[in-house]
């Protein structure tokens, strides 16, 4: 452990730093605004990576489940929505605004925003579906600048701008590891069908042509989602990395 | 294609049905029942929907196989008794002798222990699967990973109850990395070679299977209603046993003892079409009979059992001593009798050939002596 001390000061120090604060103060009695935010009418200019309030894209999501899995606080809950796939929702009642969903989405489905400040009437209404999560929630804003704090030589100074700051950062989506869905024992398939069944594209079928079921895994449907490697109950299948396109 | 052996198409083949319905209503009328289900709970292991049930307290079940049952045959697959080839005899050995282990304490040489607690030191195995019992000796189901967990008499010693240890089984699967070790009747070894013979995954993964002499099986709530009628109180029960025809159990302050014949009316059904006494499909088979009090005879079938035995000799593990192997056929020879409960129907066709050809073979050597003889 390390343990800093204070520095000492000598007394002429000490005297100076006492009446730099007092003019600070001073400063901020005959002209307010100098040091304090007043929020809500301005708005604090926060970094692009800010952990605030969570959109996300359905158009890209694969239903994987990682932001699921990986949340810490279990706030994230999979939801089966009207095209048998499943997307994520949020009780923001449990969430701890770590990101973990942020950053394992293999798509970039999930993107953060700067909104910190969403009012809720109750528990209930802080759990955000699916639909919810689409477009930023409405708030009613009165911002007139944009503050933020710039160091210069020893001082703290509040900068105003008219521009107000973008609330949601234009992230750009990493590159997709695209993967499909392949059996490794297909001498311990049960033929069973569950995959089938579990597969939100019918990437998957199953014939029976006698005493013989015959499955397929249609390699150009699946988009990887891994739910069907989730779902087999003899976990004989896995997901492969797709071959790069023309190599 | 990928580098190893993904596959993207491939098939399998699936049982023919007997009757028109769910593959579940097939089992539990051919096998079920008919009352030839040994409870080996193979079918509840392999249901992809879980909805056979195993219970050490009744028959097998799917209580709502009308909705649940997704009609894809796995269970008939995994049935022994679907198609049964009854087995009987002392089987082929490389090895027999006795054994008494001189670091555990078990029913009598604690070599059944002393076989999965070597496998374990030799890295054959990383997990092994036993029956363990609870105060009131209700059979449960322990994964033993050390051999220090084998200390425990509550995990050693005969229970003569039936348990699910096939569905922990598969679990065991799952997890390990270097192999399982199975201990069985019979009709769990059995149970186990179908399931290898059927899934891949077994095959790999299942690396010793010992198996246990035996002629029945009981269910434990009759068990022990039947004890608890003869005057014995479960929570003092400190061993039971059979040895000549006699069921002991020894309790805490005292001991009762009776004819176990009189305990025909609680055996299974699975049990009197059961005709494999010496657990002839196991790596290695072990019981009391045929070797002298405190001793375990070991009959070592397969090289794995083998390997085993060299290792527990190299390390002085255990005493050895000799066999009678005539006790052991003149049982295997009692509990063969049993075949004559088993309905013609549903005897395998393999086996039905096999009986065939023994036939014709005896019926030959019987002409050529007659012939020679008349000459």
């Amino acid at each position: 452990m390390i343990k800093i001390k204070v520095p000492k000061l000598k007394m002429l120090d000490s005297v100076k730093l006492h009446v730099d604060a007092l003019l600070t103060g001073a400063k901020e009695a005959i002209r307010p605004g100098t040091i304090t935010i007043e929020y809500p009418r301005e708005r604090r200019k926060l970094p692009d990576n800010f952990r605030g309030y969570i959109l996300f894209s359905p158009e890209r999501c694969k239903s994987c489940w990682q932001c699921s899995f990986v949340c810490p606080a279990n706030a994230i809950k999979m939801e089966l929505a009207s095209n048998n796939r499943y997307y994520p929702s949020i009780d923001y009642a449990k969430c701890i605004f770590c990101h973990f969903c942020v950053d394992t989405c293999p798509v970039t489905a999930l993107r953060p925003t700067k909104i910190h400040d969403v009012v809720y009437k109750d528990l209930e209404e802080m759990y955000t579906p699916t639909e919810g999560m689409v477009n930023p929630p409405k708030i009613i804003r009165e911002e007139k600048y944009t503050v933020e704090y710039v160091v210069e030589g020893r001082d703290l100074i509040l900068k105003r701008t008219r521009e107000m700051d973008n609330l949601i950062p234009e992230i750009e989506p990493h590159a997709e590891v695209k993967e499909y869905s392949t059996c490794f024992d297909p001498e311990s398939c049960l033929a069973c069908g569950l995959c089938v069944n579990s597969c939100p594209v019918e990437a998957i079928s199953i014939t029976t042509v006698g005493q013989e079921r015959r499955l397929k895994i249609d390699r150009e449907k699946c988009y990887g989602c891994g739910i069907c490697v989730n779902v087999c109950p003899m976990h004989i299948l896995k997901l492969v990395k797709r071959p790069e396109e023309g190599g | 294609m990928g580098t190893q052996t993904e596959t993207l198409e491939w098939r399998v083949k699936i049982p023919e049905k007997k009757i028109e319905g769910k593959a579940w209503l097939n089992l539990k009328k051919r096998v079920i029942d008919t009352g030839l289900c040994t409870h080996c709970s193979a079918c509840a292991l392999v249901c992809p929907v879980g909805g056979i049930i195993s219970s050490p307290n009744q028959e097998i079940d799917f209580p709502e196989w009308e909705e649940n049952c997704i009609d894809c045959g796995a269970c008939i697959r995994a049935c022994h008794r679907w198609e049964y080839t009854p087995l009987y005899d002392l089987g082929d050995y490389i090895d027999l002798t006795a054994g008494k282990s001189k670091r555990f304490k078990g029913q009598d040489g604690a070599m059944v222990t002393e076989f999965m607690a070597s496998a374990l030191e030799m890295g054959l195995i990383d997990r092994a699967l036993f029956v363990g019992r609870d105060d009131e000796w209700r059979p449960v189901i322990y994964h033993i990973r050390s051999v220090d967990q084998l200390k425990n008499t509550r995990v050693t010693g005969t229970k003569y109850s039936y348990a699910s240890v096939l569905p922990e089984l598969k679990k065991a699967v799952e997890v390990t990395k270097k192999g399982v070790g199975v201990i069985g009747t019979p009709c769990i070894v059995t149970g186990v070679r179908k399931l290898q013979s059927e899934f891949k995954v077994f095959r790999d993964k299942i690396n010793l299977v010992v198996g246990l002499f035996c002629m029945e099986n009981f269910y434990y709530y009759q068990l022990r209603a039947y004890l608890e009628q003869k005057g014995v109180d479960l929570k003092k029960l400190v061993k039971m046993d059979i040895t000549k025809g006699k069921f002991i159990a020894t309790m805490t302050d005292s001991k009762v003892s009776f004819p176990v014949k009189e305990m025909d009316e609680i055996v299974p059904h699975g049990c009197e079409s059961c005709t494999d006494f010496a657990n002839v499909l196991a790596d290695v088979s072990v019981g009391s009979v045929g070797s002298k009090a405190g001793y375990s005879t070991v009959v070592v079938r397969a090289e794995v059992g083998k390997k085993v035995l060299d290792y527990i000799k190299d390390k002085g593990y255990a005493d050895f001593s000799k066999v009678n192997p005539e006790i052991i056929e003149k049982l295997t020879k009692l509990k063969k009798k049993r075949i004559k409960n088993i309905p013609e129907e549903y005897l395998s066709v393999a086996f039905k050939e096999d009986r065939k050809k023994n036939r014709e073979n005896k019926e030959n050597k019987e002409n050529k002596e007659n012939k020679e003889n008349t000459e």
